[in-house]
């Protein structure tokens, strides 16, 4: 009797292993659906933060990441693969979350944070790690034409969120900006402008909505200065 | 037909196997010296006595990480990962055998690859290192190492036969190799023939000489 069933499994496997590529990103409903409510609880999410994280499990699993965002999390300014390191602990979770369920875009990402190649729970791993490492030393910035707009514009419009040094707050899912490449900080903000990141935020949509690309050129290098001394908690 | 009944076949002895290898499961690291003595016996043919590849699109075993040599006899013999030559030949080994062969080609001397086109050097070390963000190519050095090294996780690459290497890569490609949990297929399936080719040739220029086994 054991060993029918021992072969039967042998038999189904066998069966099982024809060919099939990896699923694609899914689509979840986002900012462009009614009824959108940012960041709404989901089983996902809560899992990984309730989970006790532990960061030297996090940085093995991390080599999954690394041919992209780089072995010390500095990402590529040239390639907009944003810079990891340094960034808050549930804004990472967050996004990993949002890419796995199809609410954030990111068909190229997908592949290497789908459930079934990191679990929810490495997923605060990872976090944990990233979190804790030190922000890089250098980071691509503007071209340092307009900083003085781009500061006021910041100040007016972005500190009361992202904070007055770009710190972001891990307690409201809020980014850390400070130092972030330029590439990508202008990317996301027009992004979020014009409503193709659908994880977005509504009350960051309003805030950004009237922003011109120089606007956002603009308030983008700015950020990509702010520096913080130390890392998030 | 035929062929489907030595794959059943296969599977039935894979199946005793099993069985017959429970009591014993506890013994999970490999000895290199009884792994000498199957390997003369069954493998020699194909991957030689200094673990290198005498025939085309066989790979190169010498120094790969033993946890990688388990996971794809494992993988041959339940059909995760199939070749007719191959699952042949592993569907015969028991679960206690396995860690002993692996155990020896993982610590055989490594043999310096054979390169057969430098002209692509350049380009697959763009590849390898860099990856290419228009097309979403991760660096394959994020996982497999700076230097083709390798880890518990990733195999070693480094002189890996040229042949084998575009073998595999067209397998991840067309779905034909799915024990990678989607990550080489993905990787394999955004590169254009130009980059593949490059990449081969790289790695087979890449000398590792020693590698940490956990
Ligand atoms: C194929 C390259 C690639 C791989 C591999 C990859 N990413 Fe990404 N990742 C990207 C790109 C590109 C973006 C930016 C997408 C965009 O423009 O919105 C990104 C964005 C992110 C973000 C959002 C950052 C933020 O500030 O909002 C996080 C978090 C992230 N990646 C984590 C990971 C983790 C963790 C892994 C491994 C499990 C990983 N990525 C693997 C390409 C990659
Ligand atoms: C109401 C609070 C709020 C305000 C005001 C706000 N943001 Fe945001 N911003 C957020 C939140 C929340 C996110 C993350 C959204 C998500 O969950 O994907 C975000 C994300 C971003 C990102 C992407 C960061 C990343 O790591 O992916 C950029 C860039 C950004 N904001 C720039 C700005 C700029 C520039 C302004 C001012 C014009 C601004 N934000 C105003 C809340 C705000
Ligand atoms: C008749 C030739 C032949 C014999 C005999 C043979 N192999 Fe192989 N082996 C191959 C070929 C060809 C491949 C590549 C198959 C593929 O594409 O999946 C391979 C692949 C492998 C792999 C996968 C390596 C990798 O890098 O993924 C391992 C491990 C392996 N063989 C071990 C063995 C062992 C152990 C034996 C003896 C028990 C053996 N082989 C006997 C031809 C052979
Ligand atoms: C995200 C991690 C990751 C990246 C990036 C990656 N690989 Fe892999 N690769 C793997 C894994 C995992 C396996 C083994 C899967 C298994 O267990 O069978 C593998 C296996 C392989 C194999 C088969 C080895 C053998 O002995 O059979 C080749 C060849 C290979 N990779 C080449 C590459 C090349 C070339 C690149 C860069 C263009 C690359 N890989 C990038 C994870 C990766």
């Amino acid at each position: 009797m054991i060993i029918r069933l021992v072969c039967l499994g042998a038999l189904v496997l066998a069966a099982g292993s024809a060919s099939a590529s990896p699923p694609a990103q899914p689509r979840a409903p986002g900012i462009e659906s009614p009824g959108y409510v940012w960041n709404a609880p989901n089983e996902d999410q809560m899992i990984a933060l309730a989970h006790r994280a532990d960061p030297s499990n996090g940085e093995e699993v991390y080599a999954v990441c690394r041919g992209c965002h780089q072995a010390d999390g500095s990402g590529r300014g040239d390639a907009i693969y944003p810079q990891l390191a340094g960034q808050h602990a549930s804004v990472l979770i967050k996004q990993m979350i949002d890419v796995r369920a199809g609410r954030r875009d990111n068909p190229k990402m997908h592949p290497f944070v789908a459930d079934w190649v990191v679990s929810s729970e490495e997923v605060a791993d990872i976090a944990a790690y990233l979190s804790q490492l030190p922000i890089p030393p250098t980071n691509l910035k503007g071209e340092g034409t307009d900083l003085t707009r781009g500061q006021a514009l910041y100040e007016k419009d972005c500190a009361i969120c992202h904070g007055a040094q770009g710190e972001g707050d891990a307690a409201e899912f809020y980014p850390r900006v400070a130092h972030q490449h330029y590439s990508y900080l202008d990317h996301e903000s027009k992004l979020i402008r014009d409503g193709g990141r659908r994880n977005a935020n509504p009350e960051m949509v309003k805030a950004i909505k009237g922003y011109s690309d120089a606007d956002i050129a603009a308030v983008s290098d700015y950020m990509s200065r702010l520096s913080t001394e130390s890392p998030p908690e | 037909m035929r062929l489907l009944a030595i794959q059943l076949l296969v599977v039935l002895t894979g199946c005793v196997g099993v069985l017959s290898a429970a009591p014993l499961f506890a013994q999970t690291k490999g000895d290199p010296e009884m792994g000498a003595t199957i390997a003369a016996r069954v493998c020699v043919a194909c991957h030689a006595e200094d673990g290198t590849s005498p025939m085309p699109n066989t790979p190169r075993l010498a120094r790969q990480h033993a946890t990688y040599l388990v996971k794809q006899m494992k993988d041959y013999r339940a059909g995760r990962r199939t070749n007719e030559v191959m699952g042949n030949f592993i569907g015969g080994l028991t679960d206690e055998e396995i860690p002993h062969v692996a155990a020896y080609y993982a610590a055989l001397q490594v043999i310096p690859g054979v390169v057969t086109d430098p002209s692509l050097l350049e380009l697959g070390r763009r590849v390898y290192d860099d990856g290419n963000p228009g097309s979403g190519i991760p660096a394959c050095s994020g996982c497999h190492g700076d230097e083709g090294e390798g880890t518990r996780r990733f195999p070693r690459l480094a002189g890996q036969d040229v042949g084998y290497t575009l073998e595999q890569m067209r397998r991840y490609a067309a779905g034909e190799r799915t024990n990678d949990r989607g990550l080489m297929q993905t990787v394999a399936d955004r590169m254009s023939e130009a980059e593949t080719l490059a990449v081969a040739q790289y790695i087979a220029s890449l000398i590792v000489l020693d590698t940490e086994e956990e």
